[in-house]
């Protein structure tokens, strides 16, 4: 008896963990640029004492972004929100998975990831509903229904992930002051930017930072390198062959796109520390090379997100900018490409508040709050553009728009072996010396491997 | 938090109370059942008997339990996985052993755990042993043991982050603060990408684990030196052998079974290695290991179980020579302590 | 009696090879240890071994806009100090042009042209003066090199356990670590008993099955493993699930150590109680427990190094929600997502050592005598 009473208690205590504290809500309700309608629409939803758990990619600030839109589900639902996250997120949404104890959302930067995981028969599909919703309601919306479907266990396809959070890859950072301050100019087209390069060089500088350290990761910035160099010198129909391996690894195409990646990283006047350093360098850390005195660096290829990563007070816009990554010149027939990527959520356990939270990404209120939050661009039409936090994020919702070609991070696109694995370590061998072709066919046998 | 306290104090009570509550409770009720102090003796002998068949089997029964769920059934398992597609679905054969056998990056593994196996054992016996010999003689040599044992206590994952310091890389003619580099600025050489080094660089890896286990076989190898008889060396000191020969010749003899477990032990953990790897390069720049490439075959890129679950048997049977010799040496003990 | 034998060369070089190794093994944690006192600031600035000097230091700052400058005979000025609301020191030289931070002596006058000029002293205030009006609203940069003095704080530590969860963590990894030490002594101790010195059949096969198990891979039981706990539903997830993972994981050394040491305490004790008719479980109470203290503290210290340092398991078995994270975990999870910030890196390591080291060097002595148990007789 006694023993009974002692492990009840020890059971109740254990279920105790973590109680959910009501925080404030960040931005008062019925005052600023948001749909606050949807709020009310998601009182009717009524999700007391369920518990929710969504398992996501982001982490440091972007947690905290993701966390203030949460809690706005969370008051209005009563439902229990846990999200969580893990350094190693894509391993670990396969452990989950596997072991059959998956949070009820998963939201994941990777459709190749999600495809596999749907052939497997981890995910659970979204209505044609939400696929029509996304059709109507997003800026090229069948591309992006295109990314969330997938063929299941039983190989027949439906639409799997929700797209919501979308990242700008093809952007250059720099400081206005220091372009000012040594009179450069902002290039239009590639060769400017050569030429500007080469300037840089002449006037004793080093024109580039780029770091692909990321600790398992290594080497997925440079796969974005590609990708922008695959679209600015074929046309898109071959990228879009090139991500399903129609067109191998090792073909031509391919190898002068990661030859021209290695123009500007394998150069060692063209980037601070050197080819060397390239691989070593952190992402993270690449990016405060702009900002030293003098500077390590004037220009930073990298996506959106980047300026989580900027030293504290940084004011993107003002003390930190970007420019287009342009296009080739003498290409002209292919427009303005534009490199994008995004995040999309899937039920992995399905549950009613599961689908509501489905619902609720489809509310413009739960991208409002990001945008306003920061970091967040999003191709949902019905949002309130002035939501975005900044002039910086509502100009790059503009490239985002004015974009004559759109197309995904195809390292996300192509199936996870590769697309997180084999080009990753490739890239880090690219750099490290390994010739263009010889690094092409050692991807290609990789993905040859696994068909 | 004071929940969480609380509940983790209940549990260790109730958890060690629990299982006190199994021994003495199955113990009790065996000697109620069968009572040795029976009416008659016939049936006191047979109760004994009884007893001391059913009591070794009440002893190490929960252990049987977590050693079947724990390890033994996740075995089989993987041997079963091993023959299996990637979903573990369809029956494949040997098609993943071959695979193995051909892959680049699993030669690549297999190449670089030979290099552990020869590097790491050898290096941390060796300095153990200079380490056991040299401190054994200074009013101090506690002391310094205790700071050569010390990394022994910390996490691979703090490790990791000790030694990404020292290996820290900036560009030339910035200011180093890794101080690996800033000693080779300081002779004048330009510094280097350590853990991209090709093939060196597995070495820079090593030397994470050598740091972390020299002080096990400092500590391990001192007590066997101590044990060695002191009129054999005596003798040795008298008959005029001079150090190094009473070192080789006579001490490293004496010690050689300890040198042996000392040996095995750091070359099990060597076949196990994973963590370093994984924070230090997760295997890029050619220093992938087997641990390390079971691992990313599982569970990255929405995982393969089959070849996955085939590297894991590949370290199985790289360890089996280890396991067969460490199970007759305990067997042998067995019979000489009986 | 190692002394007795005369190794000439001389006590110098002895000591002096000693220390050198020793220095070898403390001086990446020494780094570690000075890194997580120093200012935010230096750590990156300059290597930790030039802790106590006086570094340069380069930084910037900037002036105020258009909307504070005065006109003063005739020209356009602006005042201020560019430390403003940053800790002062004092300036060696500065700079407006970001190619050259320190082309000027403090106190001295630049040019920047288009009538432009100013002067910026050794404490930080500097003069903008214009012979038009200014129109910039953002002010202008201003770089200097610095020379800092030597700083050290405990500020690091402070912001890591406050802001960065740490504390939290810690919490969490000591609630796992407790339970998943003192549980599997228990059994092992029992286990071990029975495989030392009593009869059953099939005990050498069982000891060599235990033995082999010491190799198994972890990281192959991981799956097999979720799935039963997924099965169960009450263990997936929860610290009863981590304690009894980490009760499964460490029983195979457990037992193969402590059984070592128990079969090698003397014949005569134990059979001498058994005359006196004592049955075992009264014999491994009163004789073997207390007896092989040693060994247990022995594997207690090993199996609580090992389960606080674990970083796969918890992973696995305790998930990744900020509630359950355990000490390693947020390390690694702050190596990711703060990469090349070393203040908070270098004081988060230091803080998940601290307990194993407080542990290992309290109980030294008991760990080193439990390993020759195993190890040394074993030979």
């Amino acid at each position: 008896m006694k023993f009974r009473l002692a492990f009840g208690v020890a059971a109740l205590t254990l279920s105790l963990s973590a109680p959910a504290f009501a925080a404030d809500l960040k931005y008062p309700l019925g005052e600023g640029p948001f749909h606050w309608e949807n709020f009310e629409a998601l009182k009717k939803i009524d999700l007391k004492g369920e518990t929710l758990t969504i398992f996501g990619p982001w982490r440091g600030d972007d947690e905290a972004h993701i966390q203030v839109v949460l809690e706005y589900f969370r008051q209005a639902t009563g439902a229990e929100v846990k999200y969580s996250s893990s350094e190693n997120y894509e391993q670990q949404v396969v452990i989950d998975t596997e072991a059959g104890s998956p949070a009820n959302i998963s939201i994941l930067p990777q459709p190749g990831l999600l495809a596999d995981l749907a052939a497997k028969g981890r995910l659970v599909p979204l209505s044609a509903d939400d696929a029509k919703f996304i059709t109507d309601n997003y800026g090229a919306g069948s591309s992006w229904v295109a990314l969330g479907t997938y063929k299941g266990k039983d190989g027949a396809s439906s639409f799997y992930a929700f797209p919501y959070k979308a990242d700008l890859k093809s952007l250059v950072w720099y400081v206005p002051e220091n372009f000012k301050d040594a009179g450069y100019e902002i290039p239009q087209t590639m060769e400017d930017l050569v030429k500007l390069s080469d300037q840089i060089v002449a006037d004793g500088g080093k024109p580039w930072c780029i770091g692909l350290g990321s600790g398992g990761a290594t080497g997925w910035p440079a796969t974005d390198w590609v990708e922008d160099m695959m679209l600015r010198t074929q046309p898109p129909e071959v990228y879009d062959k090139w991500v399903t391996n129609e067109i191998k690894f090792d073909s031509p195409e391919v190898v002068g796109a990661i030859e021209a990646f290695g123009k500007f990283a394998k150069n060692n006047a063209w980037v601070d520390g050197g080819a060397a350093g390239v691989a070593s360098t952190d992402f993270r850390d690449s990016p405060k090379g702009l900002f030293s005195a003098p500077p390590k660096c004037y220009m930073h290829r990298q996506a959106s997100f980047i300026p989580s990563f900027f030293p504290e007070g940084t004011k993107v816009g003002t003390d930190a900018d970007f420019f287009y990554f342009p296009p080739i010149a003498e290409m002209p027939n292919l427009g303005k490409p534009v490199l994008g990527a995004g995040t999309l959520a899937a039920i992995t356990k399905d549950s009613k508040a599961a689908r509501a939270f489905i619902e609720y990404l489809k509310m413009p209120l739960s991208h409002e709050v990001f945008m306003k939050d920061g970091g967040f661009l999003t191709p949902l039409k019905t949002v309130n553009q002035e939501a975005y936090v900044n002039d910086a994020a509502r100009k790059q919702g503009e490239i985002l728009s004015s974009a004559t070609t759109f197309r995904f991070d195809g390292s996300d696109l192509m199936p996870g072996k590769i697309g997180a694995g084999a080009f990753w370590t490739g890239m880090v061998d690219f750099v490290g010396g390994k010739s263009a072709q010889d690094t092409g066919a050692a991807i290609q046998k990789a993905w040859d491997e696994i068909k | 938090m004071a929940t969480q306290l609380l509940s983790a104090l209940v549990t260790i009570i109730v958890g060690v109370g629990g299982c006190l509550a199994y021994f003495y409770s199955s113990n009790f009720l065996l000697d109620r059942v069968f009572p040795a102090g029976a009416s008659n003796d016939a049936a006191a002998v047979r109760n004994l008997k009884i007893q001391s068949a059913i009591r070794p089997w009440l002893f190490l029964g929960p252990a049987l339990i977590f050693l079947i769920v724990y390890l033994i059934y996740p075995v089989i398992q993987t041997v079963w996985l091993s023959f299996h597609d990637k979903a573990g679905t369809e029956f494949v054969g040997f098609d993943n052993y071959v695979w193995a056998a051909k892959d680049s990056q699993f030669r690549q593994s297999i190449f670089n755990n030979f290099l552990w196996l020869l590097v790491v054992p050898a290096a941390c016996t060796f300095f153990g042993l200079i380490i056991a010999v040299l401190t054994d003689r200074i009013w101090w040599g506690p002391i310094a043991k205790s700071l050569i044992f010390l990394p022994l206590a910390i996490s691979f994952v703090g490790a990791s982050v000790i030694w990404k310091f020292v290996y820290d890389f900036r560009g030339e003619g910035q200011q180093q603060i890794g101080i690996l580099n800033a000693i080779v600025e300081y002779f004048g050489f330009s510094p280097q990408v350590w853990i991209s080094l090709p093939f060196w660089n597995n070495f820079f890896l090593m030397v994470i684990l050598v740091w972390i286990q020299t002080g096990f076989a400092t500590v391990i190898l001192g007590a066997a030196l101590r044990g060695v008889p002191e009129d054999t060396l005596e003798a040795a000191n008298i008959d005029g052998a001079g150090p190094f020969k009473i070192f080789w010749r006579i001490m490293v003899p004496q010690i050689m079974p300890t040198i042996i477990v000392v040996w095995t032990t750091i070359t099990v953990l060597v076949l196990k290695v994973f963590d370093i790897v994984l924070t230090m390069t997760n295997g890029q720049w050619d220093t992938q290991v087997l641990a390390n490439l079971m691992y990313s075959w599982m569970f990255t890129g929405g995982g393969d179980f089959g070849r996955g679950a085939a590297i894991a048997i590949v370290i199985m049977i790289a360890v089996m020579p280890i396991m067969v010799w460490n199970i007759r040496q305990a067997n042998a003990e067995q019979k000489g302590a009986h | 009696m190692l002394q007795r034998i005369r190794l000439e060369p001389s006590r110098f070089a002895l000591h002096f090879a000693v220390f050198v190794i020793v220095a070898l093994w403390t001086l990446p944690t020494a780094g570690l240890l000075v890194s997580s006192l120093r200012d935010k600031n230096q750590i990156s600035a300059s290597g930790w071994w030039t802790a106590l000097s006086t570094s340069e230091q380069k930084g910037q700052g900037r002036t105020k806009g258009k909307a504070d400058q005065v006109e003063k005979d005739g020209k356009f000025v602006i005042e201020g100090n560019i430390f403003e609301g940053g800790a002062p020191t004092t300036v060696s030289a500065w700079g407006t042009n970001v190619n050259k931070p320190g082309a000027n002596a403090p106190g001295a006058t630049a040019d920047l042209g288009d009538g432009q000029s100013m002067t910026v002293n050794a404490d930080g205030s500097y003069v903008w003066s214009n012979t038009k009006a200014f129109e910039d609203d953002r002010g202008r940069r201003v770089f200097y090199v610095s020379s800092v003095p030597p700083r050290f704080t405990t500020e690091n530590y402070g912001n890591v356990m406050f802001s960065e969860g740490i504390g939290r963590s810690f919490m969490n990894s000591l609630t796992v670590t407790i339970p998943a030490t003192i549980i599997p002594i228990l059994i092992a101790a029992f286990a071990a008993y029975a495989l030392a010195w009593m009869k059953l059949p099939g005990r050498g096969f069982i000891i060599a099955v235990i033995v082999g198990l010491l190799v198994v891979p972890l990281q192959m039981s991981l799956i097999p493993l979720l799935k039963i706990y997924n099965a169960t539903g009450f263990l997936s997830k929860t610290y009863l699930g981590i304690w009894l993972a980490h009760t499964g994981f460490g029983l195979p050394f457990a037992i193969y150590l402590l059984r070592s040491y128990i079969a090698g305490l003397p014949k005569d004790l134990i059979e001498s109680a058994q005359v006196d008719g004592a049955n075992d479980f009264k014999i491994f109470r009163r004789i073997i427990l207390p007896l092989s203290f040693p060994a247990l503290a022995s594997f207690a210290i090993f199996q609580f190094l090992w389960v606080w340092n674990d970083l796969l398991v918890a992973m696995v078995f305790l998930g990744t929600e900020p509630d359950k994270m355990v000490l390693t975990y947020k390390l690694n999870s702050l190596l990711g997502s703060r990469g090349g910030n070393w203040d908070i890196l270098t004081a988060s390591a230091f803080i998940t050592i601290i307990v194993p080291l407080i542990v290992f060097f309290s109980l030294q002595r008991y760990f080193v005598r439990g390993l020759l148990a195993g190890s040394v007789k074993g030979g």
